[in-house]
This record gives structure tokens, C-alpha cells and sequence, in this order.
């Protein structure tokens, strides 16, 4: 599990958490959400102790918080890995740092790296595999990803995303997302957490999350209905309703229409920028 | 180590579907179970397979074999996984109701296109005739 408490932080003079709380399950697949700036990444940056928080903490379950570092695995397109380092010269580094004795290297042949190659001449999907597989070495209990899934092509991607639900599976690792993003993950994730302002605009199992947000198509205004964003046509309009309740169809006419999780963020989203 | 089930479920999710993914997967193994695909006792994928293998989230697999266990189509075995149940008066039931609903859904469907019940007919027997 990780907890967040009152957790305060900022970048010189602007503020991106102020006493943020957050809660995260054992073993679920979060993914955090939001529009560009929120502190998405910052938010992973702080649980990965990469950042220090202003004020706060962060506590992580029993098992874990003797060493947090040791135990979370971070995996970020930004973050320099030992790059004049040769592949097999950065899988022993990486070995004597973490005292791993054996390595496997079943996933770097999926990709066509070879050990002799220098890690800055690999592409961001071998980049993203090789730091897969020397985090994977350590035996993770948390899991960071920020924003990679998708800069990796549509094999490794797949390669990726079946790792991940292995370790889920068998290891109950927790793992937490940064994505903008949906296609491909969507049915891997637990829970769905979307941050506005530095704060925790919606957090919910993803099944509840679809049955609280519908669209509505409807010709007649729906006033009394919480809408979080519209989209206005000539003859009617599109209103997205979060929390939607059955009983909302006595009070217009018109159509209610599930939604993906693409077109439930992007109707979070749309409400932030109208 | 015993090979596990060689009845390959092809199943396909559609994530756009407006039914959701368990049960589109539920309904799946329920129509392979139906179909006679798998013999009483046979085992099913497992868990960690399936959810690799449709690239979903290994509870919503739990949740479906759980629920699949409750309406008596499988049975689990600790530590083993689970198997075929083949009760036979529950599967008919079952088996017919989904047939019922099919049809409903093709008629509801090609109504809608503007065929009547006589041009229905017509072409279901062209079928089974196999013109």
C-alpha cells in the first residue's frame, strides 16, 4: 500500500500539492491522470523519493518501507540510465549495485538489442525493455511508469504490457501510470485517478467509473443533472454527467450512451478547459 | 508438468462494445462450454494465460471464473485452477436462453433494416439449406 498525507510541494513559487491525501491498494494497477501540468509526474517523482515533498509523507506498507528505494521500480523515458555504459557493462553495474545474482535476460531478446551496444544508441521502446527487465531483477513491490507505454512501438508495447500483467498476477505488485493515453491499457487497470488543480478530482474502481459517467444526448437542457462538459450542436447537445444515476432518464429526453475511457477523461478534461 | 486444456478460446474484445469486458469474455466461455467444445472435467485456461493472452487485468479474470463457478459452469480446484462442470439439465436452460436471446437480437436487427417476418424466414431456410 502506498499513503500519502498532507503531502505539500513546489516548484520555487508554484504550488502543486497542497496537504494532498491518496491512499493506493496492494496489488492494483492505478493509473493518474489529468491535463498537461497537473503534477502527474511530479506526483510518481515524489513516491519514487526522487523529489522530497515540501511538507508531508509518504508511507509505504510493512514489507517495503524498511528500504522504499530498493522495492519501487521507476521507469520514466527521461530518466538517464548509465548511457556511455555498453548494455552487459550496465546489466553487471546494475547487478553488483542491487546484489542480483541472476539476471535474466529473456526480455532483451525479444527486442534485437545486442549486449555490446551502448545504452544511448537504443530506442525508447529497447530503453523502456531494458529498464524493464534490470528493475524486474530487483523483484519490485511498486511499479512507476511514466509515460512510456506508448513511445514504444506496437510489439514491445505488447511485450511490455504482457510483462506487467505477469508480475501482477503472480507477484502482486502494485503498479501506478502516468498515461495520457488509453488505448491498450485500459483493461489492465483497477482504478482510475484523475487530479485537477492538485487535487483529487475522481477516484474510482474503473467498472464504477463507467457506470457513474454517461453521455447524454438530448435536445432539451438538463439543468438539474450534474454536467461536467458539453458539446454543443445545432439541433442538440452532448452533456456528460458524473455521478449519473439511473433515475436521470424520468428528467429528459433523449439518449443515455456509455462511454470508453478515453471519452470519459476527455469529458473530465474538456470540463477543465471550457 | 501437465499440458494445460488444448480447446483454444478464441475470444475477441471489443472495447468500444457497450457491454463490458467481463462479460463479453463470460459470455464467450459460456458458449464454448455450451457448444460442447470442452468436455466435462476439462480444464480451463488459466488465469494468469487468459489475462495475458486478452491483455486485461488478471482480477477481472478472477471475477469472471468466480462468477462462471457461482452459475455452476466450472468448478475450481485449490492450487489446480478450474474445470469443466457439465451439469446437464442447468446447461440447457442456460444454452437455450442465450439461443433465444441471439435470435432476438438478429431479428430485433434486421427489423430495423425493414425485412419482415416472411423474408426472414426465406433466407433462414436458404441457410439451412445450405443454397
Amino acid at each position: 500500500m502506498i499513503e500519502i498525507n498532507n503531502l505539500s510541494f513546489k516548484f520555487g513559487k508554484l504550488r502543486i500539492f497542497d496537504n494532498f491525501n491518496l491512499e493506493i491498494p496492494k496489488g492494483e494497477v492505478v493509473l493518474i491522470t489529468g491535463i498537461n501540468g497537473v503534477g502527474k509526474t511530479t506526483l510518481l517523482r515524489l513516491i519514487a523519493g526522487v523529489l522530497k515533498p515540501l511538507k508531508g509523507e509518504i508511507k509505504f506498507s510493512n514489507e517495503i518501507s524498511s528500504d522504499p528505494r530498493r522495492s519501487i521500480g521507476f521507469i520514466s523515458d527521461k530518466l538517464s540510465l548509465y548511457e556511455s555504459l555498453t548494455v552487459s557493462q550496465a546489466i553487471d553495474f546494475h547487478k553488483s549495485i542491487y546484489g542480483v545474482s541472476n539476471f535474466d535476460d529473456f526480455l532483451i531478446k525479444f527486442t534485437k538489442i545486442k549486449k555490446y551496444q551502448k545504452l544511448k544508441q537504443l530506442s525508447i521502446g529497447q530503453r523502456a525493455i531494458f529498464h524493464l527487465s534490470l528493475i524486474l531483477s530487483t523483484n519490485p513491490k511498486i511499479l512507476l511508469i511514466d509515460e512510456i507505454i506508448h513511445s514504444i512501438d506496437v510489439y514491445l508495447r505488447n511485450i511490455f504490457i504482457k510483462e506487467l500483467i505477469k508480475l501482477i498476477s503472480e507477484k502482486m505488485v502494485t503498479v501506478v501510470l502516468v498515461n495520457l493515453n488509453f488505448y491498450d491499457i485500459e483493461n489492465i487497470l483497477d482504478r482510475v485517478i484523475l487530479l485537477k488543480n492538485g487535487e483529487i478530482a475522481v477516484n474510482e474502481k474503473i467498472g464504477t467509473l463507467k457506470t457513474k459517467v454517461k453521455k447524454i444526448i438530448s435536445t432539451n437542457s438538463t439543468k438539474s443533472l450534474p454536467v461536467i462538459s458539453q458539446i454543443d450542436y445545432l439541433d442538440h447537445s452532448e452533456y456528460f454527467i458524473y455521478p449519473y444515476k439511473e433515475n436521470y432518464r424520468k428528467e429528459f429526453d433523449g439518449e443515455v450512451i456509455d462511454l470508453n475511457l478515453t471519452e470519459i477523461v476527455s469529458a473530465f478534461i474538456g470540463g477543465e478547459y471550457a | 508438468m501437465k499440458k494445460e486444456s488444448k480447446i483454444i478460446l478464441n475470444i475477441k474484445v471489443d472495447v468500444k462494445s457497450a457491454l463490458p469486458i467481463y462479460e463479453q469474455i463470460k459470455r464467450a466461455i459460456k458458449i464454448a462450454i455450451l457448444s460442447g467444445k470442452f468436455k466435462d472435467g476439462d480444464k480451463l485456461t488459466s488465469i494468469r494465460e487468459m489475462a495475458i493472452k486478452l491483455k486485461i487485468n488478471p482480477n477481472t479474470i478472477i471475477k469472471i471464473y468466480t462468477q462462471l463457478e457461482t452459475e455452476g459452469y466450472v468448478y475450481s480446484r485449490p492450487g489446480l485452477g478450474y474445470f469443466i462442470k457439465k451439469d446437464k439439465g442447468n446447461l440447457d436452460k442456460d444454452k437455450y436462453e442465450i439461443f433465444k436471446q441471439e435470435t432476438f437480437d438478429y431479428i430485433s436487427k434486421v427489423s430495423e433494416l425493414g425485412y419482415s417476418y416472411n423474408e426472414i424466414l426465406k433466407i433462414v431456410k436458404k441457410y439451412f439449406k445450405g443454397v
